[in-house]
Protein backbone atom coordinates (compact mmCIF):
# COMPACT_ATOMS: atom_id res chain seq x y z
CA UNK A 1 0.00 0.00 0.00
CA UNK A 2 1.39 3.73 -1.00
CA UNK A 3 2.08 5.63 2.03
CA UNK A 4 -0.01 7.96 1.30
CA UNK A 5 -3.35 5.90 0.79
CA UNK A 6 -2.12 4.45 4.77
CA UNK A 7 -2.12 8.26 5.51
CA UNK A 8 -5.62 9.20 4.54
CA UNK A 9 -7.26 5.59 5.85
CA UNK A 10 -5.20 6.37 9.43
CA UNK A 11 -6.68 10.17 9.38
CA UNK A 12 -10.50 8.75 7.99
CA UNK A 13 -10.38 6.22 11.04
CA UNK A 14 -9.07 8.74 13.36
CA UNK A 15 -11.98 11.01 12.55
CA UNK A 16 -14.97 7.93 12.23
CA UNK A 17 -14.08 7.49 15.76
CA UNK A 18 -13.73 11.09 16.77
CA UNK A 19 -17.30 12.00 15.04
CA UNK A 20 -18.35 8.59 16.69
CA UNK A 21 -17.51 9.62 20.35
CA UNK A 22 -19.09 13.24 19.90
CA UNK A 23 -22.58 11.58 18.77
CA UNK A 24 -22.42 9.14 21.73
CA UNK A 25 -21.55 12.13 23.74
CA UNK A 26 -24.55 14.19 22.85
CA UNK A 27 -26.73 11.34 23.91
CA UNK A 28 -29.18 11.98 20.99
CA UNK A 29 -29.35 8.19 21.52
CA UNK A 30 -29.28 6.48 25.23
CA UNK A 31 -25.96 4.56 25.80
CA UNK A 32 -27.76 1.17 26.32
CA UNK A 33 -28.83 1.54 22.42
CA UNK A 34 -25.48 3.10 21.16
CA UNK A 35 -21.97 2.93 22.94
CA UNK A 36 -19.33 5.02 22.91
CA UNK A 37 -16.02 3.82 21.21
CA UNK A 38 -14.12 3.76 24.67
CA UNK A 39 -17.21 1.77 25.74
CA UNK A 40 -16.82 -0.76 22.90
CA UNK A 41 -12.99 -0.99 23.39
CA UNK A 42 -13.35 -1.62 27.36
CA UNK A 43 -15.91 -4.91 26.40
CA UNK A 44 -13.65 -5.54 24.19
CA UNK A 45 -10.04 -5.81 26.84
CA UNK A 46 -12.24 -7.19 29.24
CA UNK A 47 -13.66 -10.54 26.69
CA UNK A 48 -10.03 -10.52 25.17
CA UNK A 49 -8.42 -10.70 28.96
CA UNK A 50 -11.10 -13.86 30.09
CA UNK A 51 -10.11 -15.53 26.70
CA UNK A 52 -13.33 -15.94 25.27
CA UNK A 53 -12.58 -13.44 22.74
CA UNK A 54 -10.14 -15.38 20.85
CA UNK A 55 -11.62 -18.70 22.02
CA UNK A 56 -14.33 -17.68 19.53
CA UNK A 57 -12.28 -16.23 17.25
CA UNK A 58 -10.83 -19.37 16.72
CA UNK A 59 -13.94 -21.87 16.86
CA UNK A 60 -15.54 -19.52 14.22
CA UNK A 61 -12.10 -19.86 12.16
CA UNK A 62 -11.75 -23.54 12.60
CA UNK A 63 -15.07 -24.17 11.37
CA UNK A 64 -14.91 -21.32 8.91
CA UNK A 65 -11.49 -23.03 6.84
CA UNK A 66 -12.98 -26.86 7.38
CA UNK A 67 -16.14 -25.61 5.60
CA UNK A 68 -14.14 -23.73 3.39
CA UNK A 69 -11.66 -26.69 2.50
CA UNK A 70 -14.76 -28.97 2.09
CA UNK A 71 -15.98 -26.38 -0.37
CA UNK A 72 -13.01 -25.52 -2.62
CA UNK A 73 -12.08 -28.97 -2.81
CA UNK A 74 -15.87 -30.00 -3.70
CA UNK A 75 -16.26 -26.92 -5.77
CA UNK A 76 -13.26 -27.45 -7.73
CA UNK A 77 -13.60 -30.95 -8.72
CA UNK A 78 -17.40 -30.39 -9.77
CA UNK A 79 -16.51 -27.03 -11.64
CA UNK A 80 -13.79 -28.61 -13.58
CA UNK A 81 -16.96 -31.70 -14.29
CA UNK A 82 -18.91 -28.95 -15.78
CA UNK A 83 -16.51 -27.25 -17.76
CA UNK A 84 -14.82 -30.43 -20.03
CA UNK A 85 -18.13 -33.01 -19.54
CA UNK A 86 -21.00 -30.66 -21.85
CA UNK A 87 -23.88 -32.86 -20.65
CA UNK A 88 -22.74 -32.60 -17.02
CA UNK A 89 -22.59 -28.42 -17.56
CA UNK A 90 -26.34 -28.83 -19.41
CA UNK A 91 -27.62 -30.96 -16.58
CA UNK A 92 -26.27 -30.14 -12.72
CA UNK A 93 -24.80 -27.04 -14.53
CA UNK A 94 -28.25 -25.27 -14.43
CA UNK A 95 -28.88 -26.66 -10.86
CA UNK A 96 -25.81 -24.91 -9.30
CA UNK A 97 -26.96 -21.94 -10.71
CA UNK A 98 -30.02 -22.16 -8.41
CA UNK A 99 -28.25 -23.55 -5.48
CA UNK A 100 -25.54 -20.44 -5.76
CA UNK A 101 -29.07 -18.11 -5.56
CA UNK A 102 -29.83 -19.55 -1.89
CA UNK A 103 -28.44 -17.42 1.07
CA UNK A 104 -26.11 -19.68 3.44
CA UNK A 105 -28.57 -19.11 6.40
CA UNK A 106 -31.51 -20.23 4.43
CA UNK A 107 -29.76 -24.05 4.84
CA UNK A 108 -29.80 -23.48 8.92
CA UNK A 109 -32.90 -25.25 9.12
CA UNK A 110 -32.16 -28.22 6.95
CA UNK A 111 -28.70 -27.99 8.64
CA UNK A 112 -30.02 -28.66 12.39
CA UNK A 113 -32.94 -31.20 11.23
CA UNK A 114 -30.12 -33.37 9.54
CA UNK A 115 -27.61 -32.63 11.78
CA UNK A 116 -28.65 -31.75 14.97
CA UNK A 117 -27.07 -28.36 17.26
CA UNK A 118 -24.00 -29.41 16.02
CA UNK A 119 -20.14 -28.43 14.83
CA UNK A 120 -21.53 -30.96 11.82
CA UNK A 121 -23.92 -28.75 10.90
CA UNK A 122 -22.53 -25.19 11.20
CA UNK A 123 -19.79 -26.63 8.97
CA UNK A 124 -22.54 -27.73 6.51
CA UNK A 125 -24.09 -24.45 6.20
CA UNK A 126 -20.34 -22.85 5.72
CA UNK A 127 -19.55 -25.15 3.18
CA UNK A 128 -22.45 -25.27 1.05
CA UNK A 129 -23.05 -22.14 1.17
CA UNK A 130 -19.71 -21.12 -0.33
CA UNK A 131 -19.07 -24.19 -2.53
CA UNK A 132 -20.81 -23.00 -5.60
CA UNK A 133 -19.54 -20.10 -5.88
CA UNK A 134 -15.96 -22.21 -6.00
CA UNK A 135 -18.01 -24.15 -8.35
CA UNK A 136 -18.90 -21.55 -10.95
CA UNK A 137 -15.43 -19.63 -10.66
CA UNK A 138 -13.68 -22.55 -11.77
CA UNK A 139 -16.35 -23.94 -14.48
CA UNK A 140 -15.60 -20.23 -15.96
CA UNK A 141 -11.54 -20.26 -14.94
CA UNK A 142 -11.63 -23.78 -16.97
CA UNK A 143 -13.10 -22.84 -19.86
CA UNK A 144 -11.16 -19.37 -20.17
CA UNK A 145 -8.28 -21.82 -20.23
CA UNK A 146 -6.07 -21.22 -23.52
CA UNK A 147 -7.31 -24.58 -25.66
CA UNK A 148 -3.54 -24.68 -26.44
CA UNK A 149 -1.98 -25.19 -22.94
CA UNK A 150 -4.80 -27.92 -22.87
CA UNK A 151 -3.68 -29.22 -25.87
CA UNK A 152 0.37 -29.25 -25.83
CA UNK A 153 -0.33 -31.09 -21.97
CA UNK A 154 -2.54 -33.76 -24.16
CA UNK A 155 0.04 -33.85 -26.96
CA UNK A 156 3.09 -34.38 -23.94
CA UNK A 157 1.03 -37.52 -22.66
CA UNK A 158 -0.92 -35.74 -19.47
CA UNK A 159 -4.25 -37.15 -19.38
CA UNK A 160 -7.14 -37.16 -16.61
CA UNK A 161 -6.00 -36.51 -13.65
CA UNK A 162 -2.52 -35.48 -14.14
CA UNK A 163 -4.23 -32.94 -16.86
CA UNK A 164 -6.46 -31.60 -14.34
CA UNK A 165 -3.83 -31.62 -11.48
CA UNK A 166 -0.85 -30.17 -13.20
CA UNK A 167 -2.48 -28.39 -16.02
CA UNK A 168 -6.26 -27.39 -15.17
CA UNK A 169 -6.03 -26.01 -11.71
CA UNK A 170 -3.08 -23.93 -12.52
CA UNK A 171 -3.97 -22.67 -15.83
CA UNK A 172 -7.49 -22.00 -14.37
CA UNK A 173 -5.97 -20.37 -11.10
CA UNK A 174 -6.46 -16.42 -11.50
CA UNK A 175 -10.13 -17.53 -11.80
CA UNK A 176 -9.59 -19.81 -8.69
CA UNK A 177 -8.23 -17.88 -6.96
CA UNK A 178 -10.73 -15.32 -7.44
CA UNK A 179 -13.52 -17.79 -6.76
CA UNK A 180 -11.77 -18.39 -3.39
CA UNK A 181 -12.15 -15.27 -2.58
CA UNK A 182 -15.97 -15.07 -3.12
CA UNK A 183 -16.45 -18.07 -1.35
CA UNK A 184 -14.39 -17.15 1.43
CA UNK A 185 -16.95 -14.29 1.51
CA UNK A 186 -19.76 -16.31 1.70
CA UNK A 187 -18.30 -18.83 4.25
CA UNK A 188 -17.96 -16.59 6.90
CA UNK A 189 -21.23 -15.31 6.52
CA UNK A 190 -22.09 -18.86 6.75
CA UNK A 191 -19.82 -19.16 10.24
CA UNK A 192 -21.25 -16.64 11.81
CA UNK A 193 -24.78 -16.73 10.50
CA UNK A 194 -25.14 -20.45 11.44
CA UNK A 195 -23.49 -19.50 15.22
CA UNK A 196 -25.46 -16.85 15.74
CA UNK A 197 -28.72 -19.04 15.19
CA UNK A 198 -27.34 -22.43 17.03
CA UNK A 199 -24.12 -22.43 18.24
CA UNK A 200 -23.15 -22.25 21.78
CA UNK A 201 -19.38 -21.05 20.87
CA UNK A 202 -18.26 -18.73 18.37
CA UNK A 203 -18.05 -15.25 17.10
CA UNK A 204 -21.72 -15.76 16.24
CA UNK A 205 -22.25 -17.42 19.81
CA UNK A 206 -20.89 -14.33 21.17
CA UNK A 207 -22.68 -11.78 18.87
CA UNK A 208 -25.91 -13.50 20.46
CA UNK A 209 -25.00 -13.78 23.96
CA UNK A 210 -24.41 -9.55 23.40
CA UNK A 211 -28.15 -9.38 22.31
CA UNK A 212 -29.55 -11.73 25.07
CA UNK A 213 -28.18 -9.77 27.81
CA UNK A 214 -29.18 -6.47 26.37
CA UNK A 215 -25.17 -5.25 26.38
CA UNK A 216 -24.91 -3.16 23.11
CA UNK A 217 -21.01 -2.65 23.80
CA UNK A 218 -20.44 -6.63 23.43
CA UNK A 219 -22.62 -6.06 19.94
CA UNK A 220 -20.50 -3.54 18.68
CA UNK A 221 -17.02 -5.23 19.98
CA UNK A 222 -18.15 -8.61 18.10
CA UNK A 223 -18.82 -6.95 15.09
CA UNK A 224 -15.88 -5.35 14.58
CA UNK A 225 -13.99 -7.98 15.25
CA UNK A 226 -15.87 -10.04 12.97
CA UNK A 227 -14.94 -7.42 10.41
CA UNK A 228 -11.23 -7.12 11.77
CA UNK A 229 -10.80 -10.84 11.18
CA UNK A 230 -12.29 -10.53 7.39
CA UNK A 231 -9.85 -7.90 6.64
CA UNK A 232 -7.02 -9.42 7.65
CA UNK A 233 -7.57 -12.36 5.89
CA UNK A 234 -8.42 -11.14 3.02
CA UNK A 235 -5.51 -8.38 3.31
CA UNK A 236 -3.03 -11.24 4.15
CA UNK A 237 -4.02 -14.54 2.77
CA UNK A 238 -5.79 -13.62 -0.58
CA UNK A 239 -4.06 -10.25 -1.38
CA UNK A 240 -1.12 -12.35 -1.14
CA UNK A 241 -1.75 -15.06 -3.22
CA UNK A 242 -3.19 -12.58 -5.46
CA UNK A 243 -0.54 -10.62 -6.40
CA UNK A 244 1.66 -13.79 -6.59
CA UNK A 245 -0.41 -15.11 -9.05
CA UNK A 246 -0.88 -12.28 -11.47
CA UNK A 247 2.61 -11.19 -11.51
CA UNK A 248 3.41 -15.12 -12.55
CA UNK A 249 0.87 -15.29 -15.07
CA UNK A 250 2.55 -11.91 -16.39
CA UNK A 251 -1.14 -10.58 -15.90
CA UNK A 252 0.63 -7.03 -13.89
CA UNK B 1 12.08 -45.72 -44.66
CA UNK B 2 8.53 -43.91 -44.35
CA UNK B 3 7.94 -42.30 -40.89
CA UNK B 4 4.61 -40.15 -41.73
CA UNK B 5 2.04 -41.07 -44.41
CA UNK B 6 -1.11 -38.76 -44.97
CA UNK B 7 -3.45 -40.66 -46.98
CA UNK B 8 -6.25 -38.40 -48.88
CA UNK B 9 -7.26 -36.58 -45.42
CA UNK B 10 -10.16 -34.61 -45.95
CA UNK B 11 -11.07 -32.14 -43.12
CA UNK B 12 -14.21 -29.33 -43.40
CA UNK B 13 -14.36 -26.24 -41.43
CA UNK B 14 -17.81 -25.29 -39.66
CA UNK B 15 -18.85 -21.92 -40.90
CA UNK B 16 -21.91 -20.48 -39.47
CA UNK B 17 -24.39 -22.77 -40.93
CA UNK B 18 -22.92 -24.30 -44.12
CA UNK B 19 -19.33 -26.61 -43.94
CA UNK B 20 -16.35 -25.38 -45.78
CA UNK B 21 -13.95 -28.02 -47.44
CA UNK B 22 -10.21 -26.66 -46.03
CA UNK B 23 -8.58 -29.67 -46.99
CA UNK B 24 -9.54 -31.46 -50.17
CA UNK B 25 -7.77 -34.80 -49.99
CA UNK B 26 -4.13 -34.67 -49.08
CA UNK B 27 -1.79 -37.12 -49.76
CA UNK B 28 1.93 -36.89 -48.50
CA UNK B 29 4.78 -39.35 -47.63
CA UNK B 30 7.77 -38.28 -45.18
CA UNK B 31 10.55 -40.28 -45.03
CA UNK B 32 12.27 -40.93 -41.44
CA UNK B 33 14.83 -37.86 -41.25
CA UNK B 34 13.54 -35.71 -43.35
CA UNK B 35 12.42 -31.83 -42.58
CA UNK B 36 9.58 -31.22 -45.23
CA UNK B 37 8.09 -27.43 -45.21
CA UNK B 38 4.43 -26.65 -45.79
CA UNK B 39 3.74 -23.99 -47.14
CA UNK B 40 0.81 -22.05 -48.78
CA UNK B 41 -1.88 -18.92 -48.69
CA UNK B 42 -3.00 -18.16 -45.47
CA UNK B 43 -6.45 -20.01 -44.18
CA UNK B 44 -5.64 -23.07 -46.67
CA UNK B 45 -5.56 -25.32 -44.00
CA UNK B 46 -1.86 -26.70 -43.65
CA UNK B 47 -1.59 -26.11 -39.79
CA UNK B 48 -5.03 -27.64 -39.17
CA UNK B 49 -3.46 -30.71 -41.42
CA UNK B 50 -0.66 -30.34 -38.78
CA UNK B 51 -2.79 -30.49 -36.07
CA UNK B 52 -4.10 -33.73 -37.45
CA UNK B 53 -0.55 -35.19 -38.02
CA UNK B 54 -0.59 -34.31 -34.21
CA UNK B 55 -3.75 -36.54 -33.46
CA UNK B 56 -5.42 -33.03 -31.64
CA UNK B 57 -8.19 -33.43 -34.70
CA UNK B 58 -10.00 -35.91 -36.95
CA UNK B 59 -9.62 -36.04 -40.40
CA UNK B 60 -13.65 -36.51 -41.93
CA UNK B 61 -11.72 -38.88 -44.16
CA UNK B 62 -8.67 -39.93 -44.90
CA UNK B 63 -5.96 -41.32 -42.57
CA UNK B 64 -2.37 -40.29 -41.17
CA UNK B 65 0.15 -43.48 -40.86
CA UNK B 66 2.65 -43.28 -38.82
CA UNK B 67 5.23 -46.04 -38.71
CA UNK B 68 2.66 -47.69 -41.17
CA UNK B 69 -0.16 -47.28 -38.39
CA UNK B 70 -3.06 -45.31 -38.25
CA UNK B 71 -3.09 -42.46 -35.89
CA UNK B 72 -6.24 -42.10 -33.73
CA UNK B 73 -4.95 -39.98 -30.76
CA UNK B 74 -1.99 -37.32 -30.00
CA UNK B 75 0.80 -38.75 -28.65
CA UNK B 76 4.33 -37.90 -27.33
CA UNK B 77 6.27 -39.86 -30.20
CA UNK B 78 5.21 -36.77 -32.49
CA UNK B 79 5.19 -33.58 -30.72
CA UNK B 80 4.01 -30.18 -31.54
CA UNK B 81 5.40 -26.79 -31.18
CA UNK B 82 2.95 -24.20 -31.14
CA UNK B 83 2.93 -20.65 -32.58
CA UNK B 84 2.98 -18.75 -29.26
CA UNK B 85 4.54 -21.02 -27.71
CA UNK B 86 1.83 -22.16 -25.40
CA UNK B 87 4.43 -22.30 -22.45
CA UNK B 88 2.75 -22.26 -19.14
CA UNK B 89 3.43 -19.55 -17.35
CA UNK B 90 2.75 -21.18 -13.93
CA UNK B 91 6.07 -22.97 -14.54
CA UNK B 92 9.67 -22.29 -14.21
CA UNK B 93 11.18 -22.83 -17.25
CA UNK B 94 13.30 -25.78 -16.19
CA UNK B 95 10.01 -27.39 -14.99
CA UNK B 96 8.02 -26.14 -18.46
CA UNK B 97 10.80 -28.24 -20.33
CA UNK B 98 10.41 -31.27 -17.24
CA UNK B 99 6.70 -31.43 -18.15
CA UNK B 100 6.44 -34.16 -20.65
CA UNK B 101 8.62 -36.03 -18.62
CA UNK B 102 6.83 -36.12 -15.38
CA UNK B 103 3.93 -36.96 -16.84
CA UNK B 104 5.84 -40.27 -18.24
CA UNK B 105 6.89 -40.30 -13.93
CA UNK B 106 9.73 -40.11 -14.77
CA UNK B 107 11.85 -39.29 -11.45
CA UNK B 108 13.17 -35.83 -10.64
CA UNK B 109 16.65 -36.88 -10.82
CA UNK B 110 16.52 -38.13 -13.75
CA UNK B 111 14.42 -35.19 -15.27
CA UNK B 112 16.39 -32.76 -14.16
CA UNK B 113 19.85 -34.58 -16.46
CA UNK B 114 17.94 -34.52 -19.30
CA UNK B 115 16.17 -31.54 -18.78
CA UNK B 116 19.74 -29.97 -18.59
CA UNK B 117 21.18 -31.61 -21.69
CA UNK B 118 18.44 -29.45 -24.12
CA UNK B 119 18.46 -26.54 -21.91
CA UNK B 120 22.27 -26.29 -22.43
CA UNK B 121 21.39 -26.92 -26.28
CA UNK B 122 18.89 -24.29 -26.51
CA UNK B 123 21.18 -21.86 -24.39
CA UNK B 124 19.22 -21.88 -21.72
CA UNK B 125 20.52 -22.47 -19.14
CA UNK B 126 20.54 -19.47 -17.43
CA UNK B 127 17.29 -18.81 -17.64
CA UNK B 128 16.12 -22.50 -16.13
CA UNK B 129 14.65 -20.72 -12.88
CA UNK B 130 12.81 -17.79 -14.84
CA UNK B 131 9.20 -17.63 -15.21
CA UNK B 132 8.38 -17.14 -18.89
CA UNK B 133 7.03 -13.88 -18.70
CA UNK B 134 10.47 -12.90 -17.97
CA UNK B 135 11.44 -14.26 -21.26
CA UNK B 136 11.07 -12.25 -24.45
CA UNK B 137 9.21 -14.01 -27.57
CA UNK B 138 12.85 -15.55 -28.79
CA UNK B 139 13.78 -17.10 -25.56
CA UNK B 140 9.65 -18.79 -24.79
CA UNK B 141 10.01 -20.77 -28.44
CA UNK B 142 13.59 -21.86 -27.71
CA UNK B 143 11.96 -23.00 -24.31
CA UNK B 144 8.86 -24.47 -26.55
CA UNK B 145 11.81 -26.13 -29.09
CA UNK B 146 13.67 -27.74 -25.85
CA UNK B 147 10.21 -28.95 -24.19
CA UNK B 148 9.27 -30.76 -27.24
CA UNK B 149 12.74 -32.00 -27.91
CA UNK B 150 12.98 -33.26 -24.21
CA UNK B 151 10.08 -35.71 -25.37
CA UNK B 152 12.65 -37.41 -27.99
CA UNK B 153 9.82 -37.72 -30.31
CA UNK B 154 10.39 -39.57 -33.47
CA UNK B 155 8.42 -36.38 -35.45
CA UNK B 156 8.61 -32.67 -34.36
CA UNK B 157 5.94 -30.93 -35.33
CA UNK B 158 6.11 -27.03 -35.89
CA UNK B 159 3.23 -24.51 -36.65
CA UNK B 160 4.72 -21.25 -37.86
CA UNK B 161 7.08 -21.17 -34.43
CA UNK B 162 9.10 -18.18 -35.96
CA UNK B 163 6.31 -16.24 -37.27
CA UNK B 164 6.02 -13.78 -34.27
CA UNK B 165 9.77 -13.11 -34.26
CA UNK B 166 11.88 -10.28 -35.06
CA UNK B 167 13.88 -10.58 -37.67
CA UNK B 168 17.20 -11.32 -35.90
CA UNK B 169 16.15 -13.50 -33.89
CA UNK B 170 14.45 -15.34 -36.40
CA UNK B 171 17.62 -15.87 -38.63
CA UNK B 172 19.23 -16.92 -35.41
CA UNK B 173 16.86 -19.58 -34.88
CA UNK B 174 16.52 -21.02 -38.37
CA UNK B 175 20.25 -21.88 -37.87
CA UNK B 176 19.98 -23.41 -34.72
CA UNK B 177 17.47 -25.38 -35.85
CA UNK B 178 19.20 -26.67 -38.53
CA UNK B 179 22.19 -27.81 -36.34
CA UNK B 180 19.55 -29.67 -34.07
CA UNK B 181 17.75 -31.17 -36.87
CA UNK B 182 21.10 -32.67 -37.90
CA UNK B 183 22.02 -33.30 -34.32
CA UNK B 184 18.79 -35.38 -33.26
CA UNK B 185 18.39 -35.92 -37.01
CA UNK B 186 14.42 -36.08 -36.46
CA UNK B 187 11.42 -35.98 -38.57
CA UNK B 188 10.22 -32.60 -38.80
CA UNK B 189 6.96 -31.00 -40.34
CA UNK B 190 7.37 -27.14 -40.66
CA UNK B 191 4.20 -24.97 -41.13
CA UNK B 192 5.36 -21.69 -42.14
CA UNK B 193 3.91 -19.13 -44.77
CA UNK B 194 7.34 -17.67 -45.22
CA UNK B 195 9.14 -18.61 -48.41
CA UNK B 196 13.00 -17.90 -47.49
CA UNK B 197 12.12 -20.00 -44.31
CA UNK B 198 10.71 -22.75 -45.57
CA UNK B 199 14.08 -23.26 -48.05
CA UNK B 200 16.49 -22.31 -45.36
CA UNK B 201 15.15 -25.17 -43.18
CA UNK B 202 13.61 -27.65 -45.50
CA UNK B 203 14.93 -30.81 -47.59
CA UNK B 204 11.59 -30.19 -49.00
CA UNK B 205 9.20 -28.15 -49.68
CA UNK B 206 5.19 -28.97 -49.89
CA UNK B 207 3.09 -26.08 -51.85
CA UNK B 208 -0.22 -26.15 -50.34
CA UNK B 209 -3.14 -24.99 -53.05
CA UNK B 210 -5.82 -22.62 -51.80
CA UNK B 211 -9.29 -23.78 -50.32
CA UNK B 212 -9.65 -27.20 -50.65
CA UNK B 213 -6.45 -28.01 -50.23
CA UNK B 214 -4.30 -29.92 -51.82
CA UNK B 215 -0.95 -30.13 -51.99
CA UNK B 216 0.22 -28.85 -55.55
CA UNK B 217 3.60 -29.88 -55.85
CA UNK B 218 6.91 -30.78 -53.78
CA UNK B 219 10.32 -29.51 -54.24
CA UNK B 220 13.45 -30.47 -53.33
CA UNK B 221 15.74 -28.36 -51.78
CA UNK B 222 19.60 -29.76 -52.10
CA UNK B 223 21.96 -27.41 -50.91
CA UNK B 224 24.36 -27.24 -48.38
CA UNK B 225 23.77 -26.52 -44.47
CA UNK B 226 23.48 -24.30 -42.61
CA UNK B 227 21.65 -21.97 -45.22
CA UNK B 228 21.34 -18.51 -44.69
CA UNK B 229 18.61 -16.43 -44.97
CA UNK B 230 20.70 -14.13 -47.35
CA UNK B 231 21.69 -16.67 -49.57
CA UNK B 232 21.24 -15.95 -52.84
CA UNK B 233 21.70 -19.24 -54.40
CA UNK B 234 18.36 -20.58 -52.73
CA UNK B 235 16.56 -17.54 -54.69
CA UNK B 236 15.51 -19.26 -58.17
CA UNK B 237 14.13 -22.15 -55.99
CA UNK B 238 12.30 -19.43 -54.08
CA UNK B 239 11.15 -17.41 -57.12
CA UNK B 240 10.08 -21.74 -58.36
CA UNK B 241 7.75 -21.77 -55.07
CA UNK B 242 6.44 -18.45 -54.87
CA UNK B 243 5.16 -18.70 -58.99
CA UNK B 244 3.63 -22.17 -57.91
CA UNK B 245 1.98 -19.89 -54.55
CA UNK B 246 0.73 -16.96 -56.26
CA UNK B 247 -1.89 -17.76 -58.17
CA UNK B 248 -3.33 -19.59 -54.77
CA UNK B 249 -2.98 -16.40 -53.50
CA UNK B 250 -4.89 -14.82 -55.63
CA UNK B 251 -8.12 -16.76 -55.63
CA UNK B 252 -8.51 -16.49 -51.73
Amino acid sequence: MKKNTLAKQIIFYVALVAVWQIVSMTNVWPNNLFPSPYDVAEDLVYTASDGSLFFGIATSLLRLIIGLTIAIIGGMLLGIFMARVEIVNQTIGSLVLGLQSIPSVAWVPLAILWFGLTDGGIIFVTAIGSMFAVTIATYTGVKNINPHYIEAARNMGAKGTQLSIYVLIPAAFPYLISGFKQGWAFAWRGVIGAELLFSFLGLGFLLNVGRQLNDISQVFAIMLVIMMVGIAIDGIIFKRIENKVMSRWGLR
Amino acid sequence: MTKLEAKNIVKYFKHDSHRLKALGGVNLQIEDGEFVCLVGPSGCGKSTFLRIVAGLETPDEGEILFDGKPVTTTGPERIMVFQEGALFPWLKVQDNVEFGLKMAGIPKDERAQISKRYLDMMQLTKFADSYTYQLSTGMKQRVAIARALVMDPDVLLMDEPFAALDAQTRDLLLVEMQLIWEKTKKTILFVTHNVTEATVLGTKVAVFSNRPSVIKKIINVDYKRPRLVEDQNLFPLQQEILSELRPEVKKN
